[in-house]
C-alpha cells in the first residue's frame, strides 16, 4: 500500500485583531491508499480547519497556514499555485460538507450540479457529462429520472446522497467527509454511512472521516486520530485506540458513552471546557481537565509510540507504559 | 410519459406558476397588455402605420384629429399617429438596451465588489457612490452633451447613470450568498472564482435584478424623452416622443394634439411598465405581499 497523504507539522492560525486563534498546531497525519482515517474530537478541536487546510480552502485572511507540509502523492499542496490546486480539488481530493441542506445550490437542478464537477475536470460534451451525472445519481441510489429535480424536492438524506455523488463524480483518490451524518437522523445516518463505505470500497478511495461520533468511527474507519485543542493526542489503528485507549482524554470520551447493558442514571462527562484556542496553556492542553494530571504535565508533550505505531501525547501514559514495558 | 416530457413539465411548471401569480394581479395584467401593445407597435411599425413617419405634406399642416389622421398632423404635415407608433420603436429599443447596458455593468461590478470585498469593494462602491450622488438626468445630460447625438450615445448616457443601482443590489445579494455553504462546496470541487460567480452567485440574485430592470426601462424611456426634449437625444427627423413634444410645444395653443399624443404615449408607457414591474416583484416574491 502506498502512502497517499502525509501531513507534517501543519499549523493553521487565525490572526484576528483580538489575538491569534491557534486552531491547528503542529499536526501530523498520514494515510495510505484505500485506508479510512477517523478524525475525532469535540467541537472546536480544529477538525474542520484541518480538512479545509488540506483542501487549501482556509479563508485567508484571517486564516494563515504556518509552516508544515501536506504531501499528497509526494506533492506539497501548500506550495502548489492556485490553478494547480483547483485542478486537484474535486478531481483528486474532494470534500463532503456537514449540512446537505445548504451545500447544494437551490436554483440549479441536482443533475446539473453533478455534471458541473465532471465538466470542470474532464473535457467532455454537456451530453456526456449529463450521462455520467445520471450514472452517479443511480450509483448513490437515486433514480436517474430525478436528474432535473431541484434540491428542495429532495429529503435531507437524499440531498446528502447527491452531495456524495458530486464528491465522487470524478473518482477522487481522497475523500474528506466533514461530519457527513451530523445533520441527518439516525436511520438515514446508517444508510448514508453504508453507502459511503460501499462506494469507498468500490472505488478504492482513501477517506478522512471527521466526526464526533465514536460509533460511526468504529463502523467505518481503519485508523483513528483523536484531536484536542488543535493537536492530535492519540493516533492508532481502530483496535489499538478502542481496545487500549491511553490518553486520558480518549479514556474520558469512551467513559462518557453510556453502556447499553447497565442501567445508568447519569452520564460521566469530562468536566470543564476545552481551552480557548486563542489562549492555549503551555504543556499538555488537557491537563486542567485531567484527573491524573501531575508533575511533568506542564511540559510540552510529544507524540510517543507506546507500541506498534500507537501514538499518544500524554506524560502520565508514557510514565505508566514506561514502567510496565 | 417519457422523461423528456416530464422534464419539460417540471421546468415549465415553475414558469407557469410565476405566470399564474402574475395574472392574478389585475394591475400587472393591465401593465402587461400595455407593454404587449407597445412591443407590437414597435415591431410592426412599418406595417401598421398609415403614413411614412417622415413624409411631409405641407398642404395638410395642423390638421386636427379626423378620420384620415386620427391624431392629427404637425407643423410640417406629418401624421402624428404614425410618428407616435414609430416613436415606440425608438423609446423601447433605447430603454431596453440602456437598461441591459447598465445591468451588465452593474452586475459585473457589484459581483466583483461583493465577492472580493476589501479594497476592490471599496474602490468600486465609492465610485458608484459618486455616480449616485449626481442626479441621474444631470449625469445623462452631461454624458450626452460630451458624446454628441445619436442612438448609441444616448444608450450609453442613460445606461451608465443607472448602473450603480444594479451594482448595489447585486453587491448586497452577493454578500449574503458568498457565505453560503454551496459556494464553499463549489470551491471544494475545484471551481474558479469566475465560475462560481457566473454559475452560482449571479443566478441566485436575479429576481431583484429582473424587477429593477423592468422599472428601469420606464425611467430610461423617460430620460430618453427628456434628453430629446432638450435636443440632446435623437436628431430629427427620426420620430421620438420627447423631440415631438419639444417641436410641438410652441403650437400648444392652436394645435393641442401635436404635444398631447406623444405626451400621452410617454405617460401610458411608463404607467404600464411600472404596473408590470410591481406585479412582477410581487409574483417573484410572494412572501413579500402577505
Amino acid at each position: 500500500m502506498s502512502r497517499i497523504l502525509d501531513i507534517k507539522d501543519l499549523s493553521i492560525h487565525f490572526l484576528l485583531k483580538s489575538g491569534t486563534v491557534k486552531a491547528v498546531n503542529r499536526l501530523s497525519l498520514s494515510l495510505d491508499e484505500g485506508e479510512t482515517l477517523g478524525l475525532v474530537g469535540e467541537t472546536g478541536a480544529g477538525k474542520t480547519t484541518t480538512a479545509l487546510g488540506i483542501m487549501g480552502l482556509v479563508q485567508s485572511p484571517p486564516g494563515k497556514t504556518l509552516g508544515g507540509e501536506i504531501l499528497f502523492d509526494g506533492r506539497d499542496l501548500l506550495k502548489l499555485p492556485t490553478r494547480e490546486m483547483r485542478k486537484i480539488r474535486g478531481n483528486d481530493i474532494s470534500m463532503i460538507f456537514q449540512d446537505p441542506m445548504t451545500s447544494l445550490n437551490p436554483i440549479d437542478t441536482v443533475g446539473e450540479q453533478i455534471a458541473e464537477v465532471i465538466k470542470l475536470h474532464n473535457k467532455v460534451s454537456p451530453a456526456e457529462a449529463a450521462k455520467e451525472a445520471q450514472k452517479m445519481l443511480e450509483m448513490v441510489g437515486i433514480d436517474g429520472s430525478r436528474y432535473n429535480d431541484y434540491p428542495h424536492q429532495f429529503s435531507g438524506g437524499m440531498k446528502q446522497r447527491v452531495v456524495i455523488a458530486i464528491a465522487l463524480a470524478c473518482h477522487p483518490r481522497l475523500l474528506i467527509a466533514d461530519e457527513p451524518t451530523t445533520a441527518l437522523d439516525v436511520t438515514i445516518q446508517a444508510q448514508v454511512l453504508d453507502l459511503m463505505r460501499d462506494l469507498r470500497d468500490q472505488m478504492n478511495t482513501s477517506m478522512i472521516l471527521i466526526t464526533h461520533d465514536l460509533g460511526v468511527v468504529a463502523e467505518v474507519c481503519d485508523k483513528v486520530a483523536i484531536m484536542y485543542a488543535g493537536e492530535i493526542v492519540e493516533y492508532g489503528t481502530l483496535r489499538q485506540v478502542y481496545k487500549n485507549p491511553c490518553h486520558y482524554y480518549t479514556k474520558g470520551l469512551f467513559a462518557s458513552i453510556p453502556n447499553m447493558n447497565e442501567k445508568v442514571r447519569r452520564l460521566t462527562p469530562i468536566k470543564g471546557m476545552m481551552p480557548d484556542p486563542a489562549a492555549l496553556p503551555a504543556g499538555c492542553k488537557f491537563a486542567e481537565r485531567c484527573e491524573y494530571a501531575g508533575e511533568g504535565c506542564g511540559a510540552e508533550q510529544e507524540l510517543r509510540d507506546v507500541g506498534e505505531g500507537h501514538l499518544v501525547r500524554c506524560f502520565q501514559c508514557r510514565k505508566q507504559t514506561g514502567v510496565s514495558r | 410519459m417519457n422523461r423528456e416530457g416530464q422534464d419539460n413539465d417540471r421546468k415549465s411548471g415553475q414558469f407557469m406558476e410565476l405566470l399564474s401569480r402574475l395574472l392574478m394581479n389585475k394591475a400587472a395584467v393591465i401593465g402587461l397588455i400595455i407593454l404587449l401593445v407597445l412591443i407590437f407597435c414597435a415591431v410592426f411599425a412599418d406595417v401598421i402605420t398609415p403614413y411614412d413617419y417622415a413624409a411631409q405634406d405641407l398642404k395638410n399642416r395642423f390638421v386636427s384629429p379626423c378620420y384620415a389622421h386620427p391624431f392629427g398632423t404637425d407643423n410640417l404635415g406629418r401624421d402624428i399617429l404614425s410618428r407616435v407608433i414609430y416613436g415606440a420603436r425608438i423609446s423601447l429599443s433605447v430603454g431596453v438596451l440602456s437598461v441591459c447596458l447598465s445591468a451588465v455593468v452593474g452586475i459585473i461590478l457589484g459581483a466583483i465588489a461583493g465577492f472580493y470585498g476589501g479594497a476592490p469593494d471599496n474602490l468600486i462602491m465609492r465610485v458608484m457612490d459618486i455616480f449616485l450622488a449626481i442626479p441621474n438626468l444631470l449625469l445623462a445630460i452631461s454624458i450626452a452633451a460630451t458624446l454628441g447625438n445619436g442612438i448609441p450615445n444616448l444608450i450609453m448616457a442613460i445606461g451608465i447613470g443607472a448602473a450603480p443601482t444594479y451594482a448595489r443590489i447585486v453587491r448586497a445579494s452577493v454578500l449574503s450568498l458568498k457565505e453560503q455553504e454551496f459556494v464553499e462546496a463549489a470551491r471544494a470541487v475545484g471551481a474558479s472564482d469566475a465560475q462560481i460567480i457566473a454559475s452560482h452567485i449571479i443566478p441566485n440574485c436575479l429576481a431583484p435584478i429582473i424587477v429593477q430592470m423592468t422599472l428601469g426601462v420606464a425611467s430610461a424611456i423617460l430620460s430618453t424623452a427628456s434628453l430629446s426634449f432638450i435636443g440632446l437625444g435623437i436628431a430629427p427627423p427620426t420620430s421620438e416622443w420627447g423631440s415631438m413634444l419639444s417641436a410641438g410645444r410652441q403650437y400648444i395653443r392652436d394645435a393641442w394634439y401635436i404635444v398631447t399624443f406623444p405626451g400621452l404615449a410617454i405617460m401610458v408607457t411608463i404607467f404600464g411598465l411600472n404596473l408590470f414591474g410591481d406585479g412582477l416583484r410581487d409574483a417573484l416574491d410572494p412572501k413579500l405581499k402577505n
